[in-house]
């Protein structure tokens, strides 16, 4: 039993490895955006130059409801500090891609297309200050699963 | 003979008489939930008891809601409160703002009824679900009313859903028409809307008026907010009370330099209370154009952040009270007014309370307007924006105290240990503090940034209000008690904004808040630019420094309270803290291993319920705790000491005010929940069924 047992789990991680060697081959090949090297905000999901872009596509769609400095407004609500930050800690980051996508800007949602949202997501993690890295944020929701938003960085939990 | 006759003639006169008023109002039950605060007096108040301290905490999901298909996209912000009248439930959903009939006790969908107004819709200020609607009944016909985002008056059959043809045209009310004015640029795009629940009393439909937020308007001019009343059967105009007094007005002379003509908003934006035994109703007044810039209407500024009270039947005013002269803190009077019968030193007064933005609850005499405790005229410092009119004083409360923070000082800073104070000092030394009343400033590279505030844009009490007890003359309030509002005024391009200083901050590019379409086109004048702050890149890409420590607010807890004050005596009973610990404080880093009370959350959109001994409120944050997973809590407090005494799980923040009904015998409390990734959906929760 333990024998046979033993080798089954054997044959099971050789296939699931070739599965994944098979599956990132897909992804490069196929894809023309690479994974993502990012796993969670802290590991350096965006480049600067994508969240300066995004500092000028924030102030041109979002800023006039979230505010300059995204403290949010009357009717909008804030995009940095504690309120924001508990709202999307623990989600893969493609949940709140999806969001802005699809219900943002308010006058004209859905609009956007995905380089400009995500080059805004860029400037949000930014403010909210996430660290920069080499690869820019993905725009399919696919490889924003990957990236977890976490509020506090991974080693600093208690 | 002839005398008999009469007499009998005028009996009869009588009975009609009377059986019309009958008939007329609509008598409710404690057991039904007939406007959007339970009543006319804002209470929010059912003395309903199945569900009580000792049961709370098994509450069971009795039914859901979703609302993703009731407009093209879902939504994200479902901030209904329901009715419930003989066993249906009414309510505004999803982005088309669709109304909905759902059995109380299933939840299932009886009628729904959507208005498709294209570019009308398109274009409206206040878009997506609404706050709510208004039943009214003369015990035969059964009527539901709304406001489309567009600013029609809808008038709907209960029973059906189908349109009451015979209500305005077609069943309809163009409120963009017959309003004294002509709203500009024209009927289609003219900005005007309403998202709060019409008000009907008596026979009366009460309608204000919203328009967009008004940090950075693209003109001193716009069009205005007035009140409406309408016959309730016809939909014909019954009255209308000009909001900014017409030439020859009362009031008029509170704009000089001929400033009411042109200046707009001013509107009644909240819910509107009535009394319908004295037939008044009373207006709740939001700023006028400008929130934070009147030099364009220099002087104090009537009716704006005023308490206004009408005659029911005829709109004409009785008194007013304005709250804040010559507004510049957007300190909209933004909540239902109390309507209060209480004892002051062994003295019965119909008293009417104001909750506010800035944590003052204003109680008068509701028919007379006079103090119930002494207001007083204060000195409040000047500012100097250039052009800026300030007024000298401003009215003052003496009781009750006030309940949330509506000023910033060192003293309200994080305190949690000596660096982070230190740090939070650093980041405010950028910007001007102080009081209540403290003056926006001229936004500076250098410094000031800009007037850091509270209490006023988001409050304090925000648009959900307050709650009140009338067994016990408590009123019961939410309050964020850390919702900081930067206030910096920058000169305006004049391709921008016709006005000498909006909202801005020095070293940003100046941008006008845009309305749907605007400044889309390839014609669409360019905004001006300004240079780029020095030292940019300090936040990442951004060029400035956030109001938060690695996620933790600047100010100190408890961020946001619920505070129950005796109106009797103008004392508070108790302040608790609402709200689970953030995630981000509770696993923060720099606070590892301390041992922090509930601190609540800063947040303005909390509604209250009260009950027979609970005030319920649900969280508007999400939390992780060891105790839930992710979501919020419904929690419920004992009303009399503020002590929690259940709790049960919603998998995302209370967006609504909670309601509470009974149908058959069992309670039930229905919630809108939605926000973050969580589209709109009313829940419904009742005490699990007995074994069988």
């Amino acid at each position: 039993m333990r024998v046979r047992h033993g080798k089954t789990i054997g044959l099971v991680a050789a296939m699931l490895g070739g599965f994944l060697l098979l599956a990132l081959y897909g992804a490069s090949a196929g894809q023309e955006q690479s994974a993502p090297e990012a796993r969670s905000v802290w590991d350096g999901a965006y480049t600067e130059a994508q969240a300066k872009r995004g500092e000028e596509l924030y102030r041109k769609h979002c800023a006039s409801c979230h505010g300059a400095m995204l403290t949010g407004g009357e009717t909008a609500s804030p995009l940095t500090g504690g309120a924001f930050l508990s709202n999307w800690n623990g989600l893969p980051l493609d949940e709140l891609f999806e969001r802005i996508r699809r219900s943002m800007p308010q006058d004209k949602p859905g609009k956007l297309n995905r380089q400009t949202n995500a080059d805004i997501l860029a400037y949000v993690l930014s403010v909210n200050k996430f660290p920069a890295g080499k690869s820019e944020l993905p725009t399919q929701g696919e490889w924003l699963r990957q990236i977890k938003f976490e509020t506090n960085k991974p080693n600093e939990k208690k | 003979m002839h005398r008999t006759i009469r007499s009998v003639a005028a009996l009869i006169a009588c009975l009609v008489c009377a059986s019309a008023i009958a008939a007329a109002q609509y008598r409710a039950k404690d057991t039904e939930w007939p406007t959007y605060t339970a009543d006319l007096a804002g209470t929010r108040y059912r003395p309903l008891d199945q569900i009580n301290a000792s049961n709370f905490s098994q509450l069971e999901v009795a039914w859901r809601f979703k609302t993703d298909s009731l407009g093209n996209r879902p939504e994200y912000k479902l901030e209904g409160t329901p009715l419930m009248v003989n066993g249906v439930l009414y309510a505004t959903a999803g982005s088309r703002r669709a109304v909905v009939a759902l059995d109380a006790e299933t939840g299932e969908l009886m009628w729904v009824h959507g208005e498709r107004e294209g570019k009308r819709g398109a274009a409206a200020p206040r878009q997506l679900s609404g706050r709510g609607l208004a039943y009214w009944s003369d015990g035969k016909l059964e009527r539901i009313l709304y406001v489309t985002p567009g600013y029609r008056l809808i008038c709907l059959d209960a029973k059906t859903g189908g349109i009451v043809s015979s209500f305005g045209s077609g069943g309809a009310v163009d409120l963009k028409q017959n309003d004294d004015q002509e709203i500009l640029p024209d009927i289609t795009t003219g900005e005007i809307g309403y998202q709060s629940a019409p008000v009907v009393a008596g026979d009366t439909v009460i309608i204000g008026a919203s328009f967009r937020e008004g940090m950075t308007p693209k003109s001193m001019r716009n069009n205005k907010g007035y009140v409406r009343g309408f016959d309730v059967r016809t939909g014909k105009r019954l009255w209308i009370f000009h909001t900014i007094p017409k030439r020859g007005e009362p009031g008029y002379d509170t704009w000089l330099d001929g400033s009411a003509e042109y200046t707009g908003n001013t509107g009644v934006w909240t819910q509107i209370s009535v009394d319908e035994q004295l037939g008044l109703a009373y207006l709740p007044v939001e700023s006028p154009t400008g929130d934070y810039y009147g030099g364009h209407r220099p002087g104090n500024n009537l009716y704006g952040e005023s308490l206004v009270c009408v005659d029911l039947k005829t709109g004409q005013r009785k008194w007013h009270r304005q709250l804040v002269h010559h507004p510049l803190w957007d300190m909209d009077i933004s909540s239902a007014p109390l309507l209060a019968d209480i004892n002051v030193n062994g003295r019965p007064v119909k008293a009417v309370a104001q909750p506010s933005k800035q944590g003052f609850l204003y109680v008068f005499d509701r028919e007379t307007g006079k103090d119930v405790w002494p207001m007083e005229e204060r000195p409040v410092e000047k500012g100097t924006v250039p052009g800026e009119w300030y007024a000298p004083t401003q009215p003052f409360p003496t009781r009750p105290p006030a309940y949330s923070r509506n000023g910033v000082t060192i003293d309200d800073l994080i305190d949690f240990t000596p660096a982070l104070r230190a740090q939070a000092q650093s980041i405010v030394s950028k910007y001007k503090l102080g009081p209540v009343f403290t003056p926006p400033v001229e936004s500076k590279v250098g410094g000031p940034l800009a007037t850091l505030t509270l209490g006023t844009a988001s409050g304090g009490t925000n648009w959900p209000g307050g709650s009140y007890d009338p067994e016990t003359h408590t009123a019961y309030l939410f309050a964020c008690n850390a919702c900081l509002t930067p206030i910096g005024m920058v000169a305006s391009p004049k391709e921008v904004s016709d006005m000498r200083y909006i909202a801005g901050t020095a070293g940003q590019e100046v941008r006008i808040r845009t309305g749907p379409g605007e400044n889309a086109g390839a014609d669409a004048p360019k905004p001006a630019r300004a240079p780029q702050t020095p030292g940019g890149g300090a936040g990442g890409a951004s060029g400035f420094t956030p109001l938060n420590i690695d996620g933790l607010p600047l100010i100190k807890p408890p961020y946001g309270t619920i505070t129950a004050i005796n109106l009797d005596r103008g004392e508070i009973v108790w302040q608790i803290a609402h709200g689970e610990t953030p995630d981000v404080i509770r696993n923060h880093p720099a606070l590892k291993g301390m041992n922090l009370p509930r601190t609540g959350q800063s947040t303005y959109n909390v509604g209250t319920l009260v009950t027979k001994t609970l005030v319920i409120a649900g969280e508007a944050q999400v939390t992780t705790t060891s105790e839930h997973p992710r979501g919020a809590m419904l929690r419920a407090y004992d009303k009399t000491n503020g002590k929690e005494v259940g709790a049960v799980f919603l998998p995302a923040p209370q967006s609504g005010s909670p309601m509470t009904y009974m149908v058959n015998g069992k309670q039930y409390i229905v919630v809108a929940v939605s926000g973050g990734a969580y589209s709109g959906e009313y829940i419904a929760f009742t005490l699990p069924s007995p074994e069988q």
